[in-house]
């Protein structure tokens, strides 16, 4: 369960502040897949960094699976990402010197997991997302929806609960975005995982159980 | 779990050129360095391992370098029965007695230089008692027979064993070659006192040389030869001798550490820029891996290791190039011909140590490590979201 109570965050720019978030109220259950939909700049990838941990609010506060986010340091925060959200980013954000297991494998190399065990969980992250025989492949030898896709099995590879994702679909084509908003669907289904996604993207609408909207900072309407 | 190295080599990798752009400014400052210390190796050898702390060198008073001194026959005869003065067990006194002449001898190049010819008798050979012969033998007195330092038979012309030097309107035969520890000895000739002179007998000497037993008061006896008013001479140990005709290349070794630091602050400055630039290109990844969960410690580590690593292949890339140059001084050019403070030249073989080759390994890592830390310290202190925004 993921609950924001009273959360607002203000970016201070100079003498300027710019109030990216205001008084946001919000609770997602387990196990469901959300999208965050509004128009750019309404605060979508502000909302998400603090439901993933990347950032502090400046007030209120978020809780995930009752840990309270709130109150924990940098390093506490970057380990509590680490065990517990994956990532999944508009421009995959895959290291473009590492082949596509070795992509998979960097969150395992803050785990405790034998070279062995790493492979193993690797080879098995790879077979969901459908990529097992192109694991020795570097990013630019794949294509967009293949490289989101290897960002899915990086975002998966620690078996986190929580996946966020800021428009994944964002820089595919429509037959990759539908593959991709399937593959998320089926991570929700089969894996129970539960998943926030910033989109811009109408057909998202058919994948998602639920869909925030933000308008300058506000949750402006909720669906069922 | 660190972040990689795999990570930090690939990315050296892929930018090939900048890499070896950068290393090679290293590997320059590694080359200078390690041609310096060598150089500064060989002149420690050649001048301070010279000398014997158990040798004495006696002058006239104010002489700086046995060139500049006459020490008359009287006073060696003196000096040969002082007490304190080390003798053979046939009771001969381990006193030699020599004279110099500084001759210009033409070199392999085709040029010509002061060469120091060094008079001495047989007692000379145990006085210098780290004279080695690798070829043929000691010249016998009264035939014009030469023995050839290594270094100077490798330099001048017509030095080779069995060959003729003439200077003054004479020539005499070389019997033998001697080394003698890299000592500047090994850039001298030395032949029979005697056969330097037109009539066969020295009038005197340039200045003696005299061992000591171990555990002699050096000191008083230095004093006692100063005051005796029949010798009247100023003796000082061999060691502070070589020290003293060393004085000149004090000034070239700052000289060169100066251009060395110099060198080494531009290397630092061009690791520096590198690894700024990577750091800009790679802002989106270094977010992604805090997002992942690493620290801002294994990200500060991640690029100090990888300057270190570009470092490193400029140490490689210079050991090679020095070791080459040190090699190519030595066989082409026959060393670093060296002006003491006699005037004679001396010459260098540059000597590649561990020690050198360690040093220089501390200065590149220094230069990796103080290349990296800034930008690396830059790359740490990101924030995520922001790091995030400029994928
Ligand atoms: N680091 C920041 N510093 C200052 N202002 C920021 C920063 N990040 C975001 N903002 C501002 O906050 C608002 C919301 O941004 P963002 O959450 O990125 O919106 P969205 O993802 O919906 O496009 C925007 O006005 C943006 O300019
Ligand atoms: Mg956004």
């Amino acid at each position: 369960m993921i609950t924001l109570q009273q959360v607002s965050r203000v970016y201070r720019r100079g003498a300027d502040e710019v109030h990216a978030l205001e008084q946001i109220n919000l609770a997602i259950p387990d196990g469901t897949f959300v999208a965050l939909m509004g128009p750019s700049g309404s605060g979508k990838s502000t909302l998400l960094s603090l439901i993933a941990g990347l950032d502090q609010p400046s007030s209120g506060n978020v809780a995930i699976n009752g840990q309270m986010l709130s109150g924990l340091s940098e390093d506490q925060l970057a380990a509590w990402r680490a065990a517990h959200v994956g990532f999944v980013f508009q421009f995959y954000n895959l290291i473009p010197v590492l082949s596509a297991a070795e992509n998979v494998e960097v969150p395992l190399l803050l785990t405790r997991l034998s070279k062995a065990a790493r492979r193993q969980h690797v080879e098995t992250a790879l077979q969901i997302v459908g990529l097992a025989d192109r694991q020795h492949h570097r990013p630019n030898q794949l294509s967009g929806g293949e490289q989101q896709r290897v960002a899915i099995a990086r975002a998966v590879v620690v078996d986190p609960d929580l996946l966020v994702a800021d428009e994944p679909t964002g820089d595919l084509d429509a037959k990759n975005a539908d593959d991709i908003l399937d593959l998320l669907r089926r991570l929700k289904n089969e894996f129970h995982k539960t998943i926030v996604m910033v989109t811009h993207d109408p057909r998202a609408e058919r994948y998602v159980d639920q869909t925030f909207h933000l308008d300058k900072g506000v949750l402006v309407k909720k669906e069922e | 779990m660190p972040i990689p190295l795999k990570y930090n080599l690939r990315n050296l990798m892929v930018r090939k050129m900048t890499t070896l752009a950068t290393a090679g400014g290293i590997a320059l400052v590694v080359l200078v360095t390690i041609l310096l210390l060598s150089l500064v190796t060989g002149l420690r050898q050649m001048l301070v391992s010279a000398g014997s702390p158990n040798t004495l060198i006696a002058m006239r008073k104010g002489a700086t370098s046995d060139v500049m001194s006459f020490v008359t026959r009287d006073a060696v005869q003196a000096l040969r029965y002082l007490p304190g003065v080390a003798q053979t067990a046939e009771g001969e006194p381990l006193v030699s007695p020599e004279f110099i002449k500084q001759p210009l001898l033409p070199t392999k190049d085709g040029g010509k230089e002061m060469v120091l010819v060094r008079g001495i008798t047989p007692v000379g050979f145990l006085v210098h008692d780290r004279v080695r012969f690798v070829a043929g033998r000691a010249p016998r007195p009264a035939v014009r027979e030469a023995v050839v330092g290594i270094a100077a038979s490798r330099r001048y012309q017509g030095l080779g064993l069995g060959e003729t030097l003439s200077f003054d309107e004479r020539s005499w035969t070389i019997v033998g070659i001697f080394s003698a520890d890299g000592a500047a000895f090994e850039s001298e000739v030395w032949l029979d006192v005697g056969d330097l002179f037109k009539d066969g007998t020295a009038a005197g000497c340039s200045g003696v040389r005299f061992v000591i037993p171990p555990g002699t008061d050096r000191e008083a006896l230095i004093r006692r030869i100063a005051e005796d008013p029949r010798i009247s001479l100023a003796a000082r140990s061999e060691i502070d001798y070589y020290e003293e005709q060393a004085e000149g290349a004090k000034a070239l070794y700052l000289l060169t550490m100066l251009l060395a630091i110099i060198m080494g602050t531009g290397a630092v400055f061009g690791a520096m820029n590198t690894m700024f630039a990577a750091v800009t290109h790679r802002t989106a990844e270094i977010g992604t891996l805090r997002a992942l969960g690493f620290s801002r410690r294994s990200i500060l580590t991640s690029f100090v290791a990888e300057s270190v690593c570009l470092s490193l292949l400029g140490y490689v890339l210079g050991v090679v190039l020095g070791i080459a140059a040190v090699a190519l001084v030595n066989q082409l050019m026959h060393g670093v011909a060296f002006q003491l403070a006699s005037f004679s030249t001396a010459v260098v073989t540059l000597r590649v140590s561990p020690e050198i080759l360690l040093l220089a390994l501390g200065l590149a890592f220094l230069m990796g490590i103080v290349g990296g830390f800034f930008p690396a310290r830059h790359a740490a202190r990101l924030r995520v979201t922001e790091a995030l925004r400029r994928a």
